[in-house]
């Protein structure tokens, strides 16, 4: 058995550490993308567009992450795609941020009142300057808490891939038990380490949350 | 030709048949009242006179133009009329200043310097100049009102709607709104109110149009109608109101 010192655990894990955090920006910023491209597709009047987007969100909301990182892994796999598990994670994790934050932000979207719409339409202002000028400045205000909020699950979200094998924070806690048999430590530092990317954004969403609520 | 021609107008939500065959021509610098009871189509009508509502038979002609609920004609016809709502409906994240200029910037593409010169003049008209850089929400109800008014007039509109734009204010802030849209008429500005106020109506109004179950029961000048009503609807209803 190899010696681990405890800062070589650390250091491990830290260093694993840094996939989590490049995940979880990739799936957060490529969910981001893909999710403002569903909202825009959300607020036009086509409604085959309503439609495929409604489908999009309750799919990926109604099928656990997992089976979607195994339907993405495997499946492109099988159809003859060589995808990494890295490949794998980011794609499967974008498609489950984007459809979780068309749902957070249609809400935001939803709550501005009707009259906000139909002010801008008076005044003869188009769909695009109404969204440009009106809606979207007072729905990223109330949209801020919530989604950075979201951010902490696409976080513990990332652990799944370690599933398929991709070496992130917790698949190396995994990997550092098989050679340490000290799950107690090991899995207390990854724990640790979790919580020390989760608890800031945490803050910041209730601080977000406070200063945006009910005011301007 | 009148600046409003409603000609048979018919809508319907649904199956719902909310206006039935609605007639009313409204001549330039008129002053009309729309007034009846609660879900007798007033506001429907007005929001089908600036393409807030689609209708689904007769015709609206504002201003030369066949008003439809068209994105491109709604557009369009901003230009000829403004709306005031009940619920001020003012841009919060926006200062008074830049509600007012935002139209005018974006649809009539105006400078920012000859925008700014239009949104002072129409807030001096609604006595809130000094307001410009304030936000709505440090404004009461009656000023906020008051801004909004300065917004859809800021659009030089032909006609201006205004549907129970006092009805949400405190009593004692009705009267610097109903001041500002006396000096409206005074000028010589169409407006077509639906109203609650019937003193306003009858000592400011031209002509009040009674609506009853979606039609034009009654029409005529205030003073007349009030005094004589001809129908036992409108009878019955000046008394309930008055
Ligand atoms: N968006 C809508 N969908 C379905 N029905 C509606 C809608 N808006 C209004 N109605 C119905 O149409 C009828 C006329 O409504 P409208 O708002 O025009 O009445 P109103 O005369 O303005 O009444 P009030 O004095 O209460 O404002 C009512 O029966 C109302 O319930
Ligand atoms: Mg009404």
């Amino acid at each position: 058995m190899i010696e681990f010192s405890n800062w070589d655990l650390l250091r491990n894990l830290l260093l694993a550490a840094r996939w989590t955090v490049l995940l979880s920006l990739t799936a957060f910023i490529g969910g981001g993308l893909v999710g403002l491209l569903l909202t825009a597709m959300r607020l036009t009047r086509r409604r085959a567009l309503h439609w495929f987007v409604r489908l999009y969100v309750e799919v990926f909301q109604g099928t656990p992450l997992l089976m979607q990182l195994f339907l993405v892994f495997f499946g492109l796999s099988l159809m003859g795609f060589d995808i990494s598990a890295w490949a794998a994670a980011a794609i499967a994790l974008t498609l489950f941020t984007s459809a979780f934050l068309t749902e957070i932000w249609r809400g935001c979207i939803d709550t501005l009142p009707k009259g906000q719409w139909e002010a801008s339409r008076c005044l003869g202002l188009s769909f695009t300057q109404t969204l440009k000028n009106i809606i979207l400045p007072q729905a990223i205000r109330v949209a801020l808490a919530p989604t950075v909020g979201f951010s902490v699950q696409v976080i513990k979200g990332t652990a799944l891939a370690s599933i398929i094998g991709f070496v992130e924070l917790t698949k190396a806690g995994t990997m550092l038990n098989n050679a340490t048999f000290e799950p107690f430590k090991i899995f207390a530092m990854v724990a640790l380490i979790y919580f020390l990317l989760c608890y800031p954004l945490s803050l910041v969403s209730q601080r977000l949350e406070k200063k945006f609520n009910g005011a301007r | 030709m009148a600046l409003v021609n409603i000609d048979k107008v018919h809508k319907y939500y649904g199956d719902l048949h909310v206006l039935k065959g609605v007639d009313l021509k409204i001549q330039a610098g008129e002053v009309v009242s729309i007034i009846g009871r609660s879900g007798s189509g007033k506001s429907t009508l007005l929001r089908c006179m600036n393409g807030l509502e689609a209708y689904q038979e007769g015709a609206i002609i504002l201003d030369n133009k066949e008003v439809s609920s068209d994105e491109r004609q709604v557009r369009a016809l901003a230009r000829s009329v403004g709306m005031v709502f009940q619920s001020f409906n003012l841009f919060p994240h926006l200062t008074v200043g830049e509600n007012v200029m935002l139209a005018p910037k974006l649809v009539l593409k105006q400078s920012a310097e000859d925008a700014r010169k239009m949104a002072l003049d129409k807030l001096t008209k609604v006595g809130l100049a000094e307001k410009f850089d304030q936000y709505p929400d440090k404004l009461s109800g009656g000023q906020q009102q008051r801004v909004a008014i300065a917004r859809a007039l800021a659009m030089s509109p032909k006609v201006l709607l205004c549907d129970e734009i006092t009805s949400a204010l405190d009593p004692e802030l009705v009267g610097e709104v109903l001041k500002v849209l006396e000096e409206l008429a005074a000028e010589g500005m169409t407006l077509v109110l639906v109203t609650h106020e019937m003193n306003f109506a009858r000592d400011v109004g031209d002509r009040v149009v009674f609506m009853h179950q979606g039609k034009v029961w009654e029409t005529g000048p205030s003073a007349e109608v009030f005094a004589n009503p001809s129908t036992p609807e409108l009878r019955s209803f000046i008394n309930a109101v008055l």
